[in-house]
């Protein structure tokens, strides 16, 4: 009994240590790979099916410019031959995320693109996105979880044991998936040391996360996780592990290009449309964080406008005042923009400042009137 | 002694398996007036409607033709202020909005866009038309929605009057496939919607 237990502790302290955790070498580069195997061939298949459902998907943003925007970036990242076997799909999903599957499908949200601030900043997702593509982690993580859950279903016949071999089989899969992941950064960090990209700005997305996470949580009344311990269940490295981690190894870099004024430039027409989306989250405290941010430096007429109808929307007689503040102040900066005179209407009607809200609801509609609430505003300022 | 017990535990659960107490769903005849959503708010249906068991909060129910994925007509009766439109998914990650009695008319439709979009975890969801209208003998909202669930490529149209009464609010929705199924149910919504009164508070 004891040395069938000793194989499982073997077996399973094989599957908990997947690889060496230094940075790994640039694996070598075939042009249109080809899967290879059962096993890949199987995962690859499944993952060209979900791509031919993607590519129809009414989510995605239909924008070439900004797609190829984004392709160019990752180009620039990992290498032109490289990043030919990648297909960029730009997703509107309101929240920080981004994916890759075996079959080089690359799924960006836009809440991503809405809070990276610069070119650099981006490709470093791009690269580690890329990075697990390039080291086939999808095929390395099905072969463990498939070996972890056999090892987990025939620890039935190990009697007492079966428990704790059962439990240390299925935490092996999270931590086989977070070993990826650290991977797949410190992969990500040596495209961009290669890049004409900063390798300091992969570390500065995860302390905005942090930072944002903080937000959203004192906004909620909630307790921040910043210092929270790595969860049982956990697929990634804690955003204070991969902001530390990835802080450390860019330290002694040269730092290069951010590209910030680039970036802002060419997703800029977009960040009105995800700064809507971000607003209905429900989610004060977090989107005051980020409008901050995006506010480094200086205050647009697009985000004071944004500010007003967080504030707006929160509803309070405080927030009411403050919110016809920054509508009033994004039409100092842009006097033809009626929608902020529709918010700075409606921020007053509530505020019960009945004459000045009548006044700002005209000439949103002296503006604007086609608009499609055109109708019901006008009765409210003819009650 | 024993064999009793066990024999009418049995009873128990089938009877508890087959009993419209489970799922509380019951058939709404037309032509007389109901009281809905635990409220004083009543209407009178022009033809048969299935009446959900499940309801989407405390102060609501559904209704529907066909299962509610292809037609659900919800009615909300007096949601108070501090609630949410509807019962929360988690109230620690995706916490809903609440209404609040200072709402302007014009706040109802972005109040129900909101809550949708955290509860569907969608982005895509549009008000298409917004216009003034009388319900329950008093100022209204009626609008027009469309949207979609979490990667789900049905498009979806909703329609809804809401107004605000004593502080509370009290709205009809309607929500159906854009194909076929929207078109096909509206009028008898939109019948239904002229047919509401609400009881003395």
């Amino acid at each position: 009994m004891k040395k069938r237990l000793a194989a499982v502790a073997v077996a399973l302290a094989g599957l908990a240590a997947p690889g060496a955790t230094a940075v790994p070498e640039l694996p070598p580069y075939a042009e249109a790979y080809q899967p290879q195997g059962t096993d890949e061939r199987g995962i690859w298949m499944l993952a060209d099916e979900d791509e031919r459902v993607l590519r129809d998907s009414k989510f995605l943003i239909g924008d070439p410019a900004l797609r190829d925007y984004v392709t160019a970036i990752l180009c620039r990242t990992v290498g032109r031959d490289r990043c030919h076997g990648v297909r960029i799909y730009i997703l509107r999903v309101a929240a920080f995320n981004a994916n890759m599957t075996p079959n080089g499908t690359m799924q960006i949200w836009s809440g991503l693109l809405l809070r990276v601030r610069s070119e650099a900043e981006l490709a470093a997702v791009l690269g580690h996105e890329f990075a697990h593509f390039e080291l086939r982690h999808g095929l390395a993580g099905f072969r463990h979880q498939r070996a972890a859950l056999d090892i987990a279903a025939w620890a039935g016949f190990l009697g007492q044991y079966g428990g704790a071999v059962r439990q240390g089989a299925m935490g092996s899969i999270y931590q086989f998936s977070r070993e990826q992941e650290r991977q797949a950064d410190l992969l990500s960090l040596k495209y961009l040391k290669q890049s004409p990209y900063s390798a300091q700005a992969a570390a500065h997305i995860w302390e905005r996360m942090m930072a944002e996470a903080d937000a959203t949580a004192l906004g909620r009344k909630q307790k921040s996780t910043r210092y929270n311990r790595v969860p049982y269940f956990a697929t990634h490295p804690t955003n204070l592990d991969r902001a530390t981690y990835l802080a450390d190894l860019a330290r002694d870099v040269p730092a290069r290009t951010e590209g910030d004024a680039a970036y802002v430039d060419r997703v800029g027409t977009w960040r009105r449309e995800f700064l809507a989306d971000q607003l209905k989250l429900n989610d004060f405290g977090g989107t005051e964080y980020l409008l901050g941010q995006l506010a480094a430096s200086g205050w647009s007429a697009d985000l004071l406008y944004a500010r007003g109808e967080l504030y707006r929307m929160r509803g309070h007689p405080r927030d009411l005042a403050a919110a016809a503040d920054f509508y009033r102040a994004a039409l100092a900066k842009q006097a033809e923009l009626p929608e902020a005179y529709r918010g700075l209407g409606l921020a007053l009607l509530r505020n019960q400042q009945r004459a000045q809200g009548c006044e700002a609801i005209q000439h949103y509609l002296a503006l604007h009137p086609s608009a499609p609430d055109a109708a019901m505003l006008s009765t409210m300022i003819s009650q | 002694m024993r064999h009793i017990v066990r024999s009418a535990m049995c009873l128990f659960a089938i009877v508890s398996m087959a009993s419209p107490a489970l799922a509380g769903n019951a058939l709404i005849t037309p032509g007389t007036p109901v009281s809905v959503a635990k409220s004083g708010l009543t209407v009178t249906p022009d033809r048969e409607w299935n009446k959900l068991g499940a309801r989407p909060g405390r102060n609501s129910e559904t209704w529907t033709l066909d299962g509610d994925e292809l037609n659900g007509l919800n009615f909300y009766g007096g949601i108070q202020s501090g609630k949410t439109l509807f019962r929360e998914v988690s109230k620690r990650t995706k916490p809903l909005p609440h209404f609040s009695t200072t709402m302007l008319l014009t706040d109802i439709p972005e109040f129900l866009e909101d809550s949708y979009r955290i509860a569907l975890g969608t982005s895509l969801f549009s008000i298409d038309a917004i216009e003034p209208v009388q319900f329950l003998g008093t100022k209204a909202v009626h609008f027009v929605y469309s949207f979609r669930r979490d990667q789900e490529d049905i498009s979806r149209k909703g329609d809804a009057t809401a107004t605000i009464i004593g502080g509370k609010l009290f709205m009809i929705t309607f929500e159906a496939p854009t194909v076929h199924y929207f078109g096909r149910d509206i009028e008898s919504y939109r019948h239904l919607v002229g047919t509401a009164r609400l009881a003395t508070l």
